[in-house]
């Protein structure tokens, strides 16, 4: 196809230069059009004006979604964990207990399945030239289940509410350094402005989907969620039992399309045999999320569907930099050449992954430098490092992990590999309490560690990863990696608004991870979500969200 | 008679009460908060903190303690930190639901497997006898979770004749819920009926060769009244026991049954709770176990009391 420059330059005339220079890269071919797509959407461009921008650049436009192929009015019955406490926008937590707070209540944007930040209740944002400031226009006529229009007063509330220190609030180590409590503004009733307390080219993620707490319920709330459950969503609370399940019905006054499904069920469930046990005898027709290993004869079931989404979610494993034996950057880089990465990939998790290369910068991200070499196993240059860092003759360490996934046979793996070239691992590992402790240094297995695996899940940007495991100040610093340059290539990587320069400094760090490999990234693996045959339409997210307002049933 | 029993009473009241302690102190030491628990690994400490702080688990430990326990002897369960709703309607509720899937593997495992002892004892040595005591063993080495898993695929998913899931719908009858216990109870049934069949195996073989057997035959009883009236009497003893001492694991210790069929038993209750450190629930659940095993266990002493009377005769001396 070739470039229409006469539309380019007319859509170029009202952009911001930030986009004009986006735009600029998709038309020199800079920029690629998966990585235009991103971008723009974080910069607040309308899909259907991205979608423009490239057909208009000579490229296909956006990808249309699947229609549904059942019928509507169904009743889609999930299997999912149990949620951990109560329903509590401000302090939830894990999985089980997001999800059903998810049906009913919707986040200003959505961090879709492939990192595409798509408006719900904003319409759209964008920011400050220093991206400091970003502004969020907000969708009129959205009501809540108990009858109120969303308005800015609302997300003020919701947003401060989760900024401040006082309120037990699990999004306050996202916020921190970022947005304090007084810092969303509202302008009018329908626009939000978010005062940040450093330049951040990433934010709108930061009050997305990605950031589970960050749904918009009522500024009256006063913490007493499953009461209510009021939020915007295309469903409404029919029954909640903790511990048991949850129903939704449609809600009919709903902004946008309705839901095509009457109902859904929510069961909840504490381990995923049942869950497996349920789906193939016909109890149920999803789970939300099922793990490799666990569901490997899932896999290959003729009447069960896997959806699987690329997901940046790891297991890191850290080596004290300021600790026998690891204090010599040599060893670090020589366990993590015992590695085999295709192994990991094509075994452990049966191809649901993709190689890590070390650094957060996970294949999935726009701004990933994938000029950056991939770490390949190679035993030989290993042994050479052991060598000239005085520890040839080798030595015994301990690794300590948590039981959970496949983070044991992951261990094991390792194991076998570092004995290679001299290393005698012994292995530690604890259950999920007893690694991480209080997770404060001194009283955490985690982080005190001379050796770990820790788990982490999806984040629609890195910036999360670059920050609190490997900053020198950083709350979850378990490698104990202090290093000034590094400090200043990651606040340069989260300040930058635009992409090339994102990427520019990502391939920086990239390079300087490899170097010094204070964590190794091994694998990111894929978020599976397994439903029966018939079942379309179903939208999950890495975030262990589940969208089913366009889900039907054969 | 009565002494007896207002010992045995005042007995099970100090065990309750150590129970608690040994769980309050046992609790202290997993490691982590509750606060920490609730918002996981990567939330902030301020958080952590300020949650800890509304929950109250920042007091100190001896008044968290004593609060506790004064309102639970006066029937107040106390509120609980992870559901932040009151800890009486989750313990009742598990409660009733262990109960109801205890009985129904009573009333599966006692009978056929008191009857499967006697049947091997009076074919002592025989290949009746052989498969009766053999098999017995044979499923109860099976762990729960392995005749679990295979019933289910058995029975759920490939015959699909049972539902998979213990939880029945809600509003449902007696015989729907039945219906639903059936596949769980089936597990605790070959966990159990080997158990039961050997206690009766042996206590049968001992009272079979017991003087006063050989006594009321020789007087020339007819050999049914000999089984009913003297040998099943005395054999039966020692199952008793067996029986009682089983309730307790049937009320609290089935966690993998309750994981497996997703069950709200207690067992699950006090796993979760005790994963979250969830203080008042953990200790609630488990000193209600205690107490349903204290009451077991007295039922048993009653019951061996009325079928012994050397007990009721050397309690009374």
């Amino acid at each position: 196809m070739s470039k229409n420059y006469r539309i380019l330059d007319l859509i170029r005339r009202s952009r911001s230069p930030l986009e004009n220079h986006l735009i600029d890269g998709l038309v020199d071919g800079r920029v690629s059009r998966r990585d235009f797509i991103r971008h723009g959407s974080l910069l607040g461009l309308s899909l259907p004006l991205l979608g423009g921008i490239t057909t208009a650049a000579g490229l296909s436009g956006m990808p249309s979604l699947a229609r549904a192929a059942g019928a509507a009015g169904a009743t889609i019955r999930v299997a999912s964990s149990v949620p951990a406490a109560a329903i509590d926008p401000v302090t939830i937590a894990d999985a089980g207990g997001l999800v059903v707070l998810q049906q009913v209540a919707e986040f200003l944007c959505v961090d879709g399945p492939d990192l595409v930040l798509k408006p719900a209740l904003a319409e759209s944002w964008k920011p400050n030239d220093t991206g400091t400031v970003w502004t969020f226009k907000l969708r009129k006529g959205v009501k809540f289940h108990s009858g109120g229009e969303m308005k800015a007063d609302d997300v003020v509330a919701s947003i401060d509410r989760l900024a401040d220190p006082a309120n037990s609030s699990n999004a306050l180590s996202v916020f921190t350094g970022i947005l304090q409590k007084g810092a969303t503004k509202k302008v009018d009733d329908y626009t939000v402005e978010f005062h940040l307390d450093a330049p951040n080219g990433n934010f709108p993620y930061m009050v997305s989907s990605d950031n589970y707490n960050a749904v918009i319920i009522p500024a009256s709330y006063k913490g007493d969620y499953e009461t209510s459950f009021d939020g915007t969503g295309p469903f409404k609370i029919e029954k909640y039992t903790a511990k048991v399940g949850a129903s939704f019905v449609r809600n009919d006054n709903y902004w946008g399309e309705k839901a095509l499904p009457d109902r859904s069920e929510f069961t909840f469930f504490t381990d995923v045999q049942p869950m497996i046990l349920a789906l193939q005898g016909g109890q149920v027709d999803i789970i939300n999320q099922m793990p490799v290993l666990a569901g490997v004869a899932l896999l290959s079931d003729p009447s069960v569907d896997i959806i699987s989404l690329k997901s940046v979610a790891h297991q890191q494993l850290h080596l004290r930099c300021d600790s026998d034996p690891f204090k010599d950057p040599r060893v670090r880089r020589a366990i993590a050449l015992s590695l085999d990465r295709d192994k990991l990939v094509a075994g452990l998790m049966k191809g649901r992954a993709s190689p890590g290369n070390d650094s957060p910068f996970a294949p999935a991200y726009p701004s990933t430098d994938t000029s950056v070499p991939q770490r390949k196993q190679d035993i030989a240059q290993a042994k050479q490092l052991m060598e000239a860092a005085g520890a040839g003759k080798g030595f015994k360490v301990t690794l300590t992990t948590e039981r959970y996934l496949e983070i044991p046979e992951y261990a094991q793996l390792i194991q076998n590999w570092v004995k290679e070239i001299g290393i005698e691992l012994e292995l530690n590992i604890l259950d999920q309490g007893g690694y991480y402790g209080d997770a404060v240094f001194g009283k955490s297995n985690w982080l005190d560690s001379v050796m770990g695996i820790t788990d982490y899940g999806h984040r629609g940007v890195p910036n999360v990863f670059l920050a609190a495991p490997l900053k020198s100040d950083g709350t979850w610093n378990a490698a104990h990696f202090k290093n000034k340059d590094y400090d200043t290539l990651a606040n340069s990587y989260i300040a930058a608004l635009d992409l090339e320069a994102q990427k520019a400094t990502a391939g920086k760090i990239q390079n300087l991870l490899l170097e010094e490999t204070p964590v190794i990234f091994g694998y990111f693996y894929d978020y599976l979500t397994a439903t029966a045959k018939g079942v379309a339409g179903v939208q999950p997210t890495a975030m262990s969200q589940l969208f089913l307002e366009k889900a039907t049933k054969a | 008679m009565l002494s007896f029993f207002a010992r045995r009473i005042s007995l099970s009241l100090v065990t309750l009460f150590l129970l608690s302690i040994m769980v309050f102190l046992g609790g202290q030491v997993l490691p982590g908060n509750v606060g920490r628990a609730i918002l996981g690994p990567f939330a902030d400490q301020r958080a952590v903190d300020a949650l800890n702080h509304t929950l109250g688990v920042d007091r100190p430990l001896l008044t968290q303690y004593a609060t506790w326990i004064w309102n639970f002897v006066r029937g107040d369960m106390g509120t609980s930190y992870i559901f932040r709703s009151p800890v009486a309607p989750f313990v009742i509720d598990a409660l009733g639901n262990s109960m109801k899937l205890a009985a129904v593997a009573f009333v599966l495992v006692v009978p056929i497997g008191i009857l499967g002892g006697v049947v091997a004892a009076l074919n002592l040595n025989r290949p009746l006898d052989r498969i009766i005591s053999l098999g017995g063993l044979s499923v109860t080495v099976l762990p729960e979770f392995v005749t679990g898993i295979i019933l289910i695929l058995i029975f759920g998913v490939w015959l699909r004749w049972l539902p998979i899931s213990a939880a029945w719908p809600k509003d449902a009858g007696f015989f729907t819920q039945l219906y639903y216990l059936i596949l769980p109870s089936l597990p605790l049934f070959l966990v159990l009926f080997g158990y039961i069949a050997r206690m009766a195996r042996s206590g049968m073989i001992e009272a079979l060769d017991s003087d006063y057997t050989r006594t009321a035959v020789l007087k020339g009883l007819p050999w049914r009244t000999v089984i009913w009236r003297h040998v099943l009497r005395n054999a039966l003893l020692p199952t008793i026991t067996v029986i009682a001492t089983q309730t307790g694991y049937l009320i609290g210790g089935l966690v993998v049954i309750e994981t497996l069929f997703r069950y709200q038993g207690i067992g699950s209750l006090i796993f979760t709770a005790a994963r979250g450190k969830d203080f008042p629930m953990l200790e609630s659940g488990i000193l209600t176990i205690g107490i349903v095993y204290a009451v077991a266990t007295l039922i048993a002493d009653f019951l061996y009391s009325v079928l012994n009377p050397r007990i009721r005769l050397g309690s009374d001396q």
